[in-house]
Parts: structure tokens; C-alpha cells; sequence
């Protein structure tokens, strides 16, 4: 059972986090949804597509424009506000590595707090504890927020991942986040290279096999483009693939940017797996 | 005696968990309990009856194998590779009386239930015996017959298009409709074959029954489609 907001999610349960960014120069929407207007409609989109959640960002992950935590509050907390108007069941996330932050989001009707840079402020899993709020715990091998990996090595990446990311589910329960609220990411390519990347999707099944629920975010993201050379905008094909192989392997929660197309993905390999039936058969039935 | 018959076709997809999330045969399967429901609407014990590879009396409370045309068996937690499935029970009816009792049990008939096949190519003396033998036990029996139409209906469909599929499944409508024993008694087993009819020695059977009986049945076709390229009939015959 995975509690997000007051949603409860069966274990078979596959679900589609849309990527709803307010920024102007995330790496694969470059700024399309920066304005709050653009964004709503993002929403309403995905939302129609089949997401389960959103999550919202107002800074970028990589470095670039300078946003601090009075313009972080700016592009999030309105926002918020008016996704819970419009979207009553829709399970809000945010994606912020600042508690301050934690805390105005989820006053204002966040339900998760995706917290993309793995505990580096220790104070955001208090945010979480003290609204009641889901926490996503990431791996990200003790860096800087918006800093990319410079020859980041590992005697075990993904016994790594397991580590740290237990860790601070535990701490994130002991300070009073539900434990049925909390959701492990190994977090590709956040200090990690593309074999490090590839290992950890190889070997999901080992996050998995903690019992808690692993959140994976893969879309577009340079290991898949580096593996299959290509560009920005030709690694859906990537994405999807990694994404099946998660899926099967265990992973729960998907955060992406391509929804319908993730969520075919999805059914598919709980078809796959015998926990959804096929939408309709007639073939050799007739 | 006999108080009444049903026809209805017998398709894997009646087994509702074959269909996936939609039901694919939503307006056949409502069709098919209808007619069931008015058959055995005041009978005391109902006959099954269907083709099969061999003519044998079945144990009805046994059922059809699913899992040999499908249905999802969830992979258990942590099983990599999925396991094998497990063997078949030993005594699971054939497909067209599996779809019969599960019809009965959907229309909420909780009464005594014989169930027979027939083989495919059965002689008329064996239908005429087993057409003897329903009507011989006490009480009013209404006999649920399994069979389908030809399946050369269309270039999508299972058997390819013959264009003699549609006079043949139009004669044996016409006469399912009008109660015409004695002419579906004496279809043309030999050109059934060839149009791909599985049905046809279970017609052939309704036929003979109905002719052994005193009264001609008040009989009307409750459905009829080809919605796969596999002719679909139902009908009641009331005596």
C-alpha cells in the first residue's frame, strides 16, 4: 500500500508522474510551461492522459538562472494552490530540495515532496512529517544541489543507492513521515555516468527488493541519449524501454514527461506480468 | 419429457475472464441468458448438450479449463522466472458444454444439470438414442443445445470467406426460427464440414429432438451475428 495525499495505491498499482516544470530552461521542456497560465494547461493535459500525479518544479536540475528561495516560493506556491483548486483528487508533488519551501507547498495543498537532491537539506523530511506529507528520498551521493557529476565513482553504485536512500526513508519515518508515504529513487544520472546510470536500471530489482516503493525518473535523461547517441529530442524510445525494464523489475512510481506514451508502457507490462487483463480479446477466441 | 430447447453458440469468448477488461460479446452473452432463462423458466432438471471429440456423459459440476485459451495468472512476488502452470485437472468438460453450464449457472439455474456430448461427426442413430434417452427421465427437462454457425463468414475470419456460408446459416436460421425440426435434422453434414459449421451435429441433434416430439415447438431465433466472421444463433424452441 502506497499512501500519497489522501490517495491509497494498490502494490500492482503502476503510476504516471508528469513533469509539470515552472522554470525557463529546463533541460527538455526549456522553459514551454514557465508561465502559470501554460502550466494549468500542462496540467489539464496530463491529467486527461492518464497521470496519476504531478510534480512541480520551480528550479531547474542542472545548474543555470540563479533561483532563490523567495522566487522558488513565487513559481510554486501559487501554483500549487490553483493545481488543488482545479484538480481536487490529483496527487500534487513538488520538487524542491528546500524545507522552507516544503513547508508553503504543502500549506498551499502539496501532497508528496520529491526531494531530487537526496536530503540535503536536512529539514525538508521535518516539513513532510509535520503536513503530513509523502517524501520522495533520492540518491544523489552527497552533492550540491544544481552540480553535475565530475568523475563520480562507486565500489557498488546500487548498493550505494540502497543505502543511502534507506537511510533517510528510515530517518524520514522516524520523524514522523508515514511509512506507507515513503518512496525510495535511485536517481539516474544525479553523480552518476551513464554505466553507473545503466547498472542501477539493471539491478532496480535490488531497490526494490527493500520493500519500499522505488520512484524512477528516466525521461530523456543523458544516459539514455548517450547510449543511444542521440539528441534531446530522440530519446523517448530510450526512455520507454528503460522504463519497461523498471517496471517489470518492480518500480512503482514513474516521473516523466511523456505521459500517454508511458502509460501504454505501463499497461503493457502489467499486462505483461498478469496483474492487469488485456483491454479486449478476440483473437482465435471467436 | 421435454418441455423445451435452447440454441446457443458456444465461443471461448462467453467465457467472460477470456475478454479482457471490455466484454467483446457484451450483446451475445445478454442474448445467450435470455434464451437460457426462457427454457428452463419451469423445468425440473436441464440437459447439456454439445460437441465434442468423444460421445460421453459428463460430470457437470466440473467445469471448462480456462487456462487452456488464457486468462492472466498473476506472477507471484519475487518468481523469476514466472512458474510453469500448473497441469490441467483431470476431468474439465469440453468447450462447448463448459460454456453451457457456465451460461446456466450465470442465468441462475441451481437445479439438476446432465450434461452429454455428442461426437462431432456423430451418425443419426446416436442423436436419435440420446434424444430418447433426455426425454425418458421423469419430470420436464429443458435441454440447452452448444453450436455454432459457419466460420467462413468474411475474409477476417477464422476460416477465410465462402460465400456458401451465408444460404447455409440463412437455412438454418430460417428453420431455428420457424421450429423446423425436421429440416435441421437433415442438414448437409458433408457441406457443414467444409463451411467450418462445429455447430452441426449439435443443430442436427435439436433437429431430431424436436421431431421426436408430439408437438411442433413455438420457436423464435433470439439472436443471430457474425460479429467475428463465426455465425452466432440462438433460439428457443417452447413444447
Amino acid at each position: 500500500m502506497l499512501t500519497l495525499g489522501h490517495r491509497s495505491f494498490a502494490d500492482t498499482d503502476r503510476l504516471v508522474m508528469a513533469i509539470v516544470n515552472r522554470t525557463r530552461d529546463s533541460f527538455y521542456d526549456r522553459g514551454a510551461t514557465y508561465a502559470e497560465d501554460a502550466a494549468l494547461e500542462r496540467v489539464r493535459v496530463v491529467v486527461a492522459e492518464g497521470a496519476d500525479l504531478v510534480d512541480i518544479g520551480g528550479v531547474k536540475a542542472g545548474p543555470g538562472e540563479s533561483v532563490d528561495v523567495a522566487e522558488e516560493l513565487r513559481r510554486t506556491v501559487p501554483f500549487v494552490a490553483r493545481v488543488r483548486a482545479e484538480h481536487p483528487d490529483l496527487v500534487i508533488s513538488v520538487d524542491t530540495w528546500r524545507a522552507e519551501v516544503g513547508s508553503e507547498v504543502c500549506a498551499a495543498g502539496a501532497d508528496v515532496l520529491n526531494d531530487a537532491w537526496g536530503g540535503f537539506d536536512p529539514a525538508l523530511a521535518e516539513a513532510a512529517a509535520e503536513h503530513g506529507a509523502a517524501l520522495v528520498c533520492t540518491h544523489t551521493n552527497g552533492a550540491t544541489p544544481r552540480t553535475p557529476p565530475h568523475r563520480p565513482s562507486y565500489d557498488d553504485v546500487v548498493a550505494d543507492a540502497v543505502r543511502a536512500t534507506v537511510a533517510l526513508a528510515e530517518r524520514a519515518v522516524a520523524l514522523g513521515v508515514p511509512r506507507e508515504s515513503v518512496l525510495i529513487d535511485p536517481a539516474h544520472d544525479f553523480d552518476k555516468n551513464t554505466w553507473h546510470s545503466l547498472e542501477l536500471t539493471r539491478r532496480l530489482g535490488e531497490m526494490v527488493a527493500t520493500g519500499w516503493p522505488v520512484l524512477v525518473s528516466l525521461s530523456h535523461k543523458d544516459f539514455v541519449g548517450e547510449t543511444l547517441d542521440r539528441p534531446l529530442e530522440e530519446r523517448l524510445v530510450g526512455t520507454l524501454a528503460a522504463t519497461a525494464v523498471s517496471a517489470w523489475q518492480g518500480a512503482r512510481v514513474f516521473r516523466v514527461h511523456d505521459v500517454a506514451a508511458t502509460r501504454q508502457t505501463l499497461d503493457m507490462v502489467s499486462s505483461i506480468l498478469g496483474e492487469r487483463p488485456p483491454a479486449r480479446v478476440v483473437r482465435g477466441l471467436a | 419429457m421435454i418441455s423445451a430447447a435452447a440454441l446457443v453458440p458456444h465461443p471461448p469468448l462467453l467465457l467472460r475472464e477470456l475478454g479482457g477488461a471490455q466484454d467483446p460479446v457484451a450483446d451475445l452473452r445478454a442474448a445467450c441468458l435470455a434464451t437460457v432463462r426462457a427454457v428452463v423458466a419451469g423445468a425440473e432438471r436441464v440437459a447439456v448438450v454439445g460437441g465434442a471429440d468423444t460421445a460421453r456423459r459428463w460430470d457437470p459440476t466440473a467445469e471448462v479449463d480456462v487456462r487452456r485459451f488464457g486468462a492472466a495468472r498473476p506472477r507471484p512476488a519475487g518468481a523469476s522466472p514466472p512458474p510453469s502452470p500448473p497441469p490441467s485437472p483431470p476431468l474439465s468438460l469440453p468447450l462447448s458444454l463448459g460454456v453451457g453450464v457456465r451460461l446456466l449457472a450465470e442465468a441462475g439455474w441451481g437445479g439438476p444439470v446432465v450434461a452429454h456430448s455428442l461426437a462431432w461427426d456423430a451418425e443419426g442413430a446416436a442423436l436419435e438414442a440420446l434424444a430418447v434417452e433426455l426425454a425418458a427421465a421423469p419430470g420436464r427437462t429443458a435441454v440447452v443445445v452448444l453450436g455454432d454457425g459457419s466460420a467462413r463468414r468474411g475474409e477476417r475470419a477464422p476460416g477465410y470467406l465462402d460465400e456458401r456460408a451465408f444460404p447455409f446459416d440463412d437455412a438454418v436460421a430460417k428453420a431455428l426460427a420457424d421450429g423446423e425440426a425436421a429440416e435441421i435434422a437433415a442438414l448437409d453434414a458433408g457441406l457443414a464440414r467444409e463451411l467450418m459449421v462445429t455447430g452441426a451435429t449439435a443443430f442436427r441433434f435439436l433437429g431430431v429432438l424436436g421431431r421426436q416430439q408430439e408437438r411442433r415447438p413455438e420457436a423464435a431465433l433470439t439472436f443471430r451475428d457474425d460479429p467475428f466472421g463465426v455465425s452466432y444463433l440462438a433460439a428457443t424452441w417452447l413444447f
